[in-house]
């Protein structure tokens, strides 16, 4: 089985013709995406730029430091949320046993189900750093160190991910990861406003978050246009969170779905 | 060839304990379809679920055409599901694309999802219907795309759980000559039904479930005969205990249908008929007659080899 047939199924016929299919929410979609770019574009000129003056830009432009962070804040989002949301959805439309059973099994089922998340938030990323451009945010990107930290905040979040999912798998609702990324992020991960003004104990916790060292080194390399070697302490970080938290979720997921088939709540939500 | 030995599960239910299934063995011959029936609740669901590896048991194992449920990624290659649930489905996909869908996901390329996809849509009087979007189908439309599915590796054995809930009987009648056409080309089938009509229509083996344990099993024939023939008896009264057995009132008396194995009630015989298999199931499968001492008059425990 080639990826190419799994994007197609999952990308294309799964992800794409289905969401096309509800006109409503995908308009709604965009406009979600769009609409925080200006409400945060208004904060930012009517409040000034001296909020981020301590980040050290070139352009300490409040408009350039929240559009990185709106757009690359979804994809964190897009793995831990989707898969867990995925998972429920699978189970609701009663499909989840089918996939058990195929030949890639549940895992492949989580990794390709993150994907359409990320199609559909690199798709939100472009828009938003546009929407920037349109609005005098100056790029100078570093094409090679950007992808490199979206990479490894893609790669570090699919830990965390299947850990959520493994909850969904175990509480059916309420889950305690899923609800943390979707609330917290805003506020603990330097999307709207820079770590370094949050009480130091929450700055604890920012760190202990792939995205808040992604979204530093994105800025780095979109605005500033950092070579590889000027982001690393950002790849280290993510580095570690990936190889920390991809066998930790593994093993979780793992746990849960065998748990689920002993108890015979596979179906169950 | 679907072998299943000494196989119990018990779920935890708030706490408490449920023998879903009870030291069951059973085997269903290559190219045979095997029924399974009881009363909801029996564990036959549980039963396809484990053959299906979705639940792990406690004890015991089953083959698949020698291969044990415990080689799980082996195991599925040899088996087709088809669940009780009426969606499963994506309510938005025509029943082509779920299909061609179904197809990568199990394993197959994208052009031969699509070959396989139009052939089964052929094959379950679908193709007309096949870019319809799922949701706009019937439910017999919806069981049919679900045995297609089942048929997308074209495994030698097929499980199907309850394949016919909710149709018409027209509907009905078609599924039941397409489970039949499918079995003349060698695969092994297990069903559960609680339609008793089906079962003797389809199954060559029926095992018989109460409460997770089986009660009788045998071919469709040996199941037949196992409690005699019925007795047609009219009393005045319902005797306690006897119930299960009244098939209708006629100018203030009551008309048992009664097994001539073993029970006996005052009345008048009216007539003898050869038992259906839901007068099969009626004496198996009720409470109240199920004592220890009517399980021996009745021949429960068979083993069918």
């Amino acid at each position: 089985m080639g990826i190419i047939d799994n994007l197609y199924a999952y990308i294309y016929l799964r992800g794409f013709k289905i969401w096309i299919t509800y006109r409503t929410q995908l308009i709604l979609n965009v406009l979600s995406w769009v609409l925080p770019v200006f409400t945060y574009y208004f904060i930012g000129t009517s409040l000034g730029d001296k909020v981020v003056s301590s980040m050290h830009f070139k352009d300490e432009s409040y408009v350039s430091f929240v559009v990185v962070g709106l757009a690359f804040q979804g994809y964190i989002s897009s793995v831990i949320t989707t898969l867990s949301s995925r998972l429920r959805n699978e189970q609701l439309y009663g499909t989840i046993e089918y996939y058990v059973l195929s030949s890639g099994g549940v895992l492949s089922f989580l990794i390709y189900s993150a994907l359409w998340g990320f199609t559909i938030n690199t798709v939100n990323a472009v828009m938003i750093l546009l929407i920037g451009y349109i609005l005098g945010v100056k790029y100078n990107v570093n094409l090679i160190s950007a992808i490199i930290i979206i990479f490894l905040l893609l790669s570090s979040s699919l830990g965390l991910g299947m850990i959520s999912a493994g909850f969904t798998m175990i509480v059916k609702q309420g889950n305690p990861i899923s609800f943390f990324f979707a609330t917290f992020t805003t506020l603990t991960t330097g999307v709207v406003f820079p770590v370094s003004v949050l009480p130091d104990f929450v700055k604890f916790i920012s760190y202990a978050i792939p995205l808040t060292w992604a979204l530093e080194g994105l800025r780095y390399a979109l605005l500033e246009g950092y070579s590889l070697s000027q982001v690393s302490e950002y790849v280290i970080a993510l580095s570690l969170f990936t190889f920390v938290m991809i066998p930790l979720g593994i093993v979780f997921y793992s746990y849960a779905f065998k748990r689920a088939r002993y108890r015979g709540t596979l179906s169950e939500y | 060839m679907i072998e299943i030995e000494h196989i119990s599960k018990t779920f935890t239910v708030k706490s408490k304990e449920i023998r879903a299934l009870d030291d069951v063995s059973f085997t269903v011959p290559k190219s045979s379809i095997g029924a399974l029936v009881g009363h909801n609740g029996a564990g036959k669901t549980t039963l396809i679920k484990i053959l299906s590896t979705l639940i792990i048991p406690d004890q015991g194992d089953a083959r698949i055409n020698g291969i044990s449920i415990r080689e799980e990624k082996k195991v599925r290659k040899e088996i087709g599901v088809m669940m009780v649930s009426e969606r499963s489905f994506y309510f938005r996909l025509s029943g082509f694309d779920n299909l061609v869908f179904f197809g990568i996901v199990q394993g197959l390329s994208i052009s031969e999802a699509k070959k396989r996809a139009k052939e089964l849509l052929n094959l379950v009087g679908l193709s007309q219907f096949s870019d319809i979007q799922y949701m706009k189908y019937s439910t017999g439309m919806q069981r049919k795309l679900a045995l297609a599915r089942a048929l997308l590796l074209d495994p030698p054995v097929i499980l199907l759980d309850e394949p016919t809930l909710g149709m018409d009987p027209v509907s009905s009648r078609d599924f039941r000559s397409l489970v039949k056409e499918i079995s003349k080309e060698g695969k092994t089938i297990l069903m559960t039904s609680h339609n008793m009509k089906e079962v003797e229509d389809l199954a060559d083996k029926i095992v018989l479930l109460k409460r997770g344990r089986i009660v009788s099993q045998g071919t469709r024939e040996e199941i037949m005969s196992s409690i005699g023939k019925i007795k047609v008896v009219i009393t005045d009264s319902i005797p306690r205990g006897y119930e299960k057995y009244v098939s209708g009132f006629v100018q203030g008396k009551v008309i048992l249908r009664i097994p001539e194995k073993g029970i006996e009630v005052k009345g008048e015989v009216i007539g003898e008929e050869e038992p259906t298999l839901e007068d099969v199931f009626v004496y198996f499968t009720d409470e109240e007659i199920d004592s220890p001492k009517n399980r021996r008059r009745g021949g429960g425990f068979r083993r069918w080899e």
